[in-house]
């Protein structure tokens, strides 16, 4: 068994397996199928159901089963949700690891999935990574009026 | 309508995310479709031998105990119970319920048919070039409940 302690480590040499192989249009064909078939129940549902809500019901449990270190907000008035992170516990692991690089673009990952599910259903997606190299990243998601 | 905001830093939670087991399998269907079982379990080797380096550094130097110590730590970890029968030149590794294969048909999702190569592959490849091999004595595809040995080639 590879513990789901263990995933992010196999998820970051996933993606440079399957670039060795086939090239980045592998990666991000593999990040789409990851967006198409594990977000469809979770994160889609959620914004079906719920509206901006439904990011915070989504985050609210995936980053605390992470022990993520973020903030989130939730602005239903305006429509709008962010989520500040200030270490994000995937790639602070893959940075701590030491004896194994991390996958180069491992953090476009985030971008690709969201971006996939939550633009189709009304929203904008902004992604801000420039700070990636710390675990750092923020998020903004809006609905489009 | 006042905004709602959640602060939380690293100490406040429990590192646990089981749906993770969900995305593995996602991956090891996507080498599948691709690649194979050829791709499969080329891909376990490739990431074995990178991110096991230490365990697998550990057995030539150490032996056994920091098998015996890394099983404890994931099963702990996964909150699944794991039997270890364990002698310097020989350990046996009892598990009742795979955690991820539980997880899965709790998240009513199928199991990759290759789903078993995360134990096989694994633990092979993290036994290669030490005085210790591996073998799987039981595996129950359905439900993981496994019996893993590992032992000292020279004492076969």
């Amino acid at each position: 068994m590879i513990s789901c302690t263990e995933f992010i480590p196999a998820y970051s040499e996933l993606f440079k397996y399957l670039e060795q192989r086939d090239g980045k249009k592998k990666v991000l064909e593999f990040w789409e199928t990851i967006s198409d078939e594990y977000l469809k129940d979770s994160l889609k549902k959620c914004v079906e159901e719920a509206g901006i809500r439904g990011c915070w019901n989504y985050w609210s449990r995936s980053l605390n089963e992470e022990a993520a270190d973020f903030t989130m907000t939730l602005d239903e008035e305006n429509g709008e949700f962010t989520i500040v992170m200030h270490a994000c516990p995937s790639k602070g692991m893959l940075l701590n690891l030491g004896y194994m690089e991390p996958y180069r673009d491992y953090c476009e990952h985030c971008d690709v999935l969201y971006r996939r599910v939550l633009e189709p259903l009304g929203y904008e997606y902004i992604f801000d990574d420039s700070e990636c190299d710390q675990a750092k990243c923020n998020i903004k998601i809006r609905k489009i009026k | 309508m006042a905004k709602e905001i959640m602060r939380r830093t690293a100490s406040d939670n429990e590192y646990l995310h089981k749906d993770f087991h969900a995305s593995m399998n996602i991956g090891l269907e996507f080498l599948r479709k691709n690649y194979g079982k050829e791709g499969v379990i080329d891909y376990l080797k490739t990431f074995t031998k990178k991110y096991h380096a230490p365990l697998t550094e550990g057995l030539k130097k150490e032996g056994l105990k920091v098998l015996k110590d890394y099983f404890q730590k994931i099963y702990e970890a996964e909150k699944a119970p794991c039997t270890i029968e364990y002698e310097e030149d020989c350990m046996i590794v009892k598990i009742d319920e795979c955690p991820a294969l539980k997880h899965l048909r709790e998240m009513n999702v199928a199991p990759s048919p290759y789903y078993e190569y995360t134990t096989l592959t694994v633990y092979e490849t993290v036994c290669e070039g030490t005085p210790f091999a591996f073998e799987c004595v039981e595996y129950d595809r359905i439900t993981g409940k496994s019996i893993l040995k590992f032992y000292r080639r020279d004492k076969i």
